[in-house]
């Protein structure tokens, strides 16, 4: 076999050298170790010797040439071989090494287009053939890529890549992608006109929308939110809703209010609200009314033993209902004091599941928000929820004789599951209540 | 729970680990009779011996390359270091050989070693005594970089220290040595890489280690009183850092100033910034992340001049009160 | 050296058979072979790195591990190969590490220079001159401590020796009377520094006598000049006594690594080393001249060693490469 003759690679990062001379020809005996040829890396000049004793064939390039590190350039025959011993890949790089292509020398090389990043990145955006653009020098600069621009009508577009950066700080920049608030509707209040966070967040409740776009904060329907949404869109979905309201005369209430206040600041407990009197009054009447108490579960309708009142409370995160268990069995007090303990845990988002669970009815009450009248969605599965308005002080005819006085009044409107309760049977619970309200001492025994 | 001083808890943690592990030996300079340059060996040449209290001629590059070599005969070493200084006298040792052995063999070597060292100003020790030099062990990967800011902290991270298979280089503040603590008196452990909050707050986060630490709760505290609520974030160990922590932080906060007594080019605030910029803390910032670090100065001798060359608590109040109020 | 003592007398004296004797050739050879074939490797472009080929030297190398016993520990320089041979390494996982595969000592990460074998002892060739040195110190102690039988044996170049580590090490072995043995390899080159232009004051071994370590200065391709001192030193630091510092004159013939020219001393130099010092003729001369060995068993020996090396080759080029996604493993423990 042939001994191939290779470049050999001498330096550590070296990938090719350039051959200098030959000292031997084609057809040369040479020796072991006997220098060959001379070939220069980036770093020196070496002799390279024979890899064995023989005749030199096969010399494939020539001095000037430019080799890659393990190339085959020529061959050492020992007495006897021919150069039909050679191997088709002469010349090749040998296995495992990718080298670059051999090069010939002299080399000339192509120059490339003589543009900078700059300006071929701004032909590119302009949609501009770089090779077309004028050069003021030896290179194509930004300018004359402008300056072509211009000449060919390019002018916006060029205006529009040169339009300043808006300042605004990263969370600025997520709010106004979340929100859709484009960055240039909002005026920065941070140092340099930059756009802070609250810019941003601020523009989406006091800028007046423009014609073209609406602007918004936009919040995610997940977590409890979603859920409310769920119930609620099911069960005004499901439940046909009837709506009866009632306007009562609750001066009597105001006046055991004050009286039972009276007591807890002596007894050293806790006030009693007006919503924790309702409740008391409120199952008063459930009691009376079981189709009201009641729940619509897998085609059945359970009238309940229990009365568990819940009652709507808002919190940060939306809307929860407590409930106050046997409210039938407990004196206002009683009430007033589970009332002010699941009110005071729900909003430090201490609620157990039982105090949630277990609910037969529902009362809300936006009293405190100065809602006079309103309706409630129901909360499935029960059948039935209260609505309770503010206590407004109203003209109202309090005798046979059409005396008018001026009374505190509350309308309640109960929703009601007309799957479960008929019109009638809303309206005897409505009057049941109405009953217990202006006449409280039907009830006097429970009273404490 | 007994309060005792930093220096104290440091020795407490040698003796108790020396008591449990026989492997374990200090290596270093003065550490025997004299007690070492700031007194942590004290008591212990009687208690274990010249034979695991082993002091050195001034050889610092040797006194690593033993410990090293102890290390590969899975000894346990702790070197002292007189001061963090003259780490820059042992680099080949550190940052060569003990940083890089498990990795160019393969996995087959581990140099567990402990490498403490003083290091820090305000003792007017001047610029060779007085360095901090973290952030060039932290550019070394292999190395474990530990800044205990509190006595809980530092025995609970040396216990660990003393327990990892990893070079470690445990820093100690200078001006904490003195600094009392609780410090509970059973063995515990503190991993590496878990930042401390050190105070909470929803305004602004201050990343930082050892002394800086104390510097900034006092500031955080007055600013406190004006309903300016700072969230101190205490990083104990460098390397590891607890990226989580940080991007947590800031995503709530919005803010960062991160304070540390190195100088500025290219300290470890840079590094922080990174990481806050390449996480999704970058879309919750409000405003230019800042660094207040020591100046680009060798540390001077003169009092007002040394105060002046790293931050002080002044320094860090103007700084928040500058971002909060939007003048970056 | 007692010059008129003959081969035979000297050998029988060191109690060596000739089984032994042979055996010492042999490895040699293999050293010599593993040295060759890395060098046509390095040319034919399968070597990334770079490598410190110790053909020349391979009397010190097989000198010291057949007067030390199988457990010392070594700490080696980079230019270790013909060391970690002579120590007994497994050929194919060197050779591997050496063309950068997984199943290298290293898997992959270390390279020519930092081939190390903790679990025979070897504790790994250094990439900085001096490097290893101080780490004699802690395997001494550790040593002492764990009242071990084995040494170390500390193995630099004569450019180590002016590190400032070379000067605290002995200082520090010799007040603890540490169990090491230090052996200057001298070579006569830091890289192209000639070692008479770079050290005051020579031979080397005299600096020792500043420390109060006993020291010799001897032929490093004189193998039985190099297996008798390694041997007597390595007993006396055995016993308890402390360091011994020993300098061997030696001498390599390739570049000090692959972008050497030799620009810094004369092929003359080289050829009179190769043609006339050359510790492996040498060897084979005495054996030969003394009918312990034949010509014919000299080729056999030589046949058998390259193909013991061709099958390295052959294991190597099949291992595959680690895998990049595992770069990071063992930066930690």
């Amino acid at each position: 076999m042939p001994i191939p003759f290779i470049m050999p690679k001498v330096d550590m990062d070296q990938e090719k050298a350039t051959i200098i001379s030959w000292e031997k020809s084609e057809g040369d005996l040479v020796k072991q170790d006997e220098t060959v040829l001379i070939v220069e890396t980036e770093k020196v000049a070496i002799d390279v010797t024979a890899p064995a004793t023989g005749t030199l064939v096969g010399l494939k390039f020539k001095a000037g040439d430019v080799v890659p590190v393990a190339t085959i350039i020529a061959y050492v025959l020992k007495p006897g071989e021919t150069l039909a011993n050679i191997p088709e890949n002469a010349g090749k790089p040998t296995q495992l090494k990718a080298a670059p292509e051999v090069v010939a020398a002299p080399q000339q090389s192509t120059a490339p287009i003589p543009a900078t990043p700059l300006a071929i990145r701004m032909a590119n955006e302009l949609g501009i053939d770089i090779t077309l653009v004028p050069t003021s020098g030896h290179r194509i600069f930004k300018e004359d890529v402008e300056a072509y621009a211009e000449l060919t009508n390019n002018v916006t577009t060029i205006s529009q890549t040169k339009t300043d950066k808006i300042a605004a700080t990263p969370a600025a920049r997520r709010l106004s992608r979340e929100t859709g608030i484009p960055l240039d509707s909002v005026k920065g209040s941070g140092p340099f006109g930059r756009i802070q966070a609250e810019d941003v967040t601020s523009t989406s409740v006091t800028t007046p929308q423009s014609s073209s776009d609406r602007s918004a904060e936009v919040i995610p329907l997940i977590g409890m939110r979603l859920k409310i949404a769920q119930r609620l869109q099911a069960s005004f979905q499901e439940a046909p809703h009837i709506a009866e309201t009632v306007e009562v005369d609750v001066s009597r209430l105001e006046v055991i209010k004050k009286h039972l206040n009276e007591t807890a600041e002596l007894n050293g407990t806790a006030k009693v609200s007006m919503t924790a009197i309702l409740v008391k009054l409120i199952s008063w009447a459930l009691e009376r009314n079981s189709y009201v108490n009641s729940s619509l579960i897998n085609e059945s309708i359970y009238l309940w033993k229990n009365v568990n009142v819940g009652i709507a409370t808002s919190i940060e995160s939306g809307l929860i209902v407590p409930v106050v268990h046997d409210a039938n069995l407990l004196s206002i007090s009683q009430i007033a004091g589970r009332i002010n303990d699941l009110s005071v845990r729900a909003r430090q988002n201490k609620l157990e599941l039982k105090d949630v669970q277990k609910g037969t009815f529902t009362v809300s009450n936006l009293g405190m928000y100065n809602i006079h009248q309103f309706r409630a969605v129901i909360n499935p599965p029960e059948c039935a929820i209260l609505a309770v308005g503010a206590i407004t002080r109203k003209p109202i005819v309090v005798d046979k004789n059409d005396s008018i006085s001026v009374r505190p009044i509350i309308a309640f409107t109960l929703s009601a599951d007309h799957r479960v309760i008929d019109g009638v049977v809303a309206a005897k619970f409505l009057n049941d209540l109405t009953k217990v309200i202006e006449y409280p001492e039907i009830l006097v025994s429970s009273i404490s | 729970m007994p309060e005792i001083t930093y220096l104290e808890a440091i020795r407490q943690t040698l003796w108790n680990e020396m008591k449990r592990d026989e492997r374990v030996f200090i290596i270093g300079e003065d550490i025997g009779r004299y007690g070492g340059a700031f007194g942590v060996t004290h008591g212990m040449l009687d208690e274990f011996g010249e034979k695991r209290i082993i002091e050195t001629p001034i050889s610092e590059p040797s006194i690593i390359g033993a410990a090293i070599g102890a290390a590969l005969l899975d000894m346990r070493p702790v070197v002292e270091i007189m001061f963090m200084d003259f780490i820059l006298l042992t680099l080949d040792q550190i940052g060569n050989q003990a940083a890089k052995m498990h990795y160019m063999f393969g996995g087959k070597a581990t140099v567990p070693i402990v490498i403490r060292m003083p290091g820090g100003s305000g003792s007017g020790a001047a610029a060779q005594h007085s360095q901090s030099l973290e952030t060039l062990l932290m550019h070394l990967p292999g190395l474990k970089v530990v800044t205990p800011s509190t006595p809980y902290d530092a025995k609970g991270l040396l216990t660990t220290a003393l327990r990892d298979l990893n070079p470690v280089c445990f820093i100690e503040h200078k001006l904490l040595y003195k600094m009392k603590g609780e410090v509970p008196e059973e063995d515990y452990a503190i991993p590496f890489g878990v930042a401390d909050v050190k105070r909470k707050g929803k305004d602004l986060t201050v990343v930082t280690n050892e002394i800086m630490v104390h510097k900034t709760i006092a500031v955080a505290n007055r600013l406190a009183s004006e309903g300016i609520e700072i969230e101190v974030v205490d990083l104990r160990t460098m390397v590891p850092l607890d990226k989580q922590t940080i991007i947590e932080s800031v995503t709530r906060t919005g803010k960062l100033l991160v304070v540390h007594e190195a100088c500025e080019t290219a300290g470890w605030a840079g590094e922080i910034m990174a990481v806050v910029s390449e996480s999704r803390a970058f879309d919750y910032l409000d405003a230019p992340m800042r660094r207040l670090t020591g100046k680009n100065t060798p540390i001077p001798y003169n009092r007002d001049l040394e105060r002046a060359a790293v931050p002080q608590e002044e320094d860090i109040e103007r700084e928040i009160r500058a971002i909060l109020k939007g003048e970056y | 050296m007692q010059k008129e003592e003959t081969f035979v007398t000297k050998a029988s004296r060191l109690k060596l058979t000739n089984e032994q004797l042979i055996d010492m050739y042999r490895t040699m050879s293999l050293i010599r072979q593993f040295e060759t074939m890395a060098d046509k490797l390095y040319a034919l472009g399968k070597v990334h790195g770079t490598m410190h080929l110790s053909a020349g030297q391979e009397a010190v190398a097989v000198g010291i591990s057949r007067a030390t016993i199988k457990d010392d520990y070594l700490i080696n320089h980079h230019r270790g190969h013909g060391h970690f041979i002579s120590k007994g390494a497994d050929i194919n996982k060197m050779m591997a590490e050496f063309l950068g595969k997984d199943a290298g000592f290293c898997r992959g990460r270390g390279g020519s220079m930092h081939i190390a074998d903790f679990s025979s002892h070897n504790l790994g060739a250094n990439g900085i001159v001096g490097g290893g040195i101080p780490h004699s110190l802690g395997v001494g102690l550790a040593i002492q401590m764990k009242q071990l039988n084995e040494i170390c044996i500390a193995i630099f170049g004569d450019g180590a020796s002016n590190e400032g580590v070379f000067h605290e090490s002995l200082n520090m072995a010799a007040l603890w009377k540490l169990p090491v043995l230090y052996v200057c390899e001298n070579n006569m080159y830091g890289m192209s520094m000639d070692v008479a232009r770079a050290t005051a004051k020579l031979p080397i071994a005299q600096r020792a006598e500043g420390y109060g370590i006993p020291w010799y200065y001897i032929d490093g391709n004189d193998l039985l000049t190099v297996y008798e001192t390694m041997r007597d030193a390595a007993e006396f630091i055995r016993s308890g006594n402390g360091p011994v510092f020993v300098e061997t004159q030696t001498y390599r013939y390739f570049g000090h690594s692959k972008s050497d020219r030799n620009l810094y001393r004369s092929k003359d130099e080289i050829d009179d080393w190769r043609d006339n010092k050359d510790p492996i003729a040498r060897f084979k001369g005495q054996l030969i001249d003394h009918a312990i060995l034949k010509e014919e068993q000299a080729e056999e020996i030589s046949n058998e060693t390259l193909a013991v090396i061709e099958a390295a080759v052959a294991f190597a080029e099949a291992s595959p490469d680690p895998d990049p996604s595992t770069v990071t493993e063992y930066v930690y423990a």
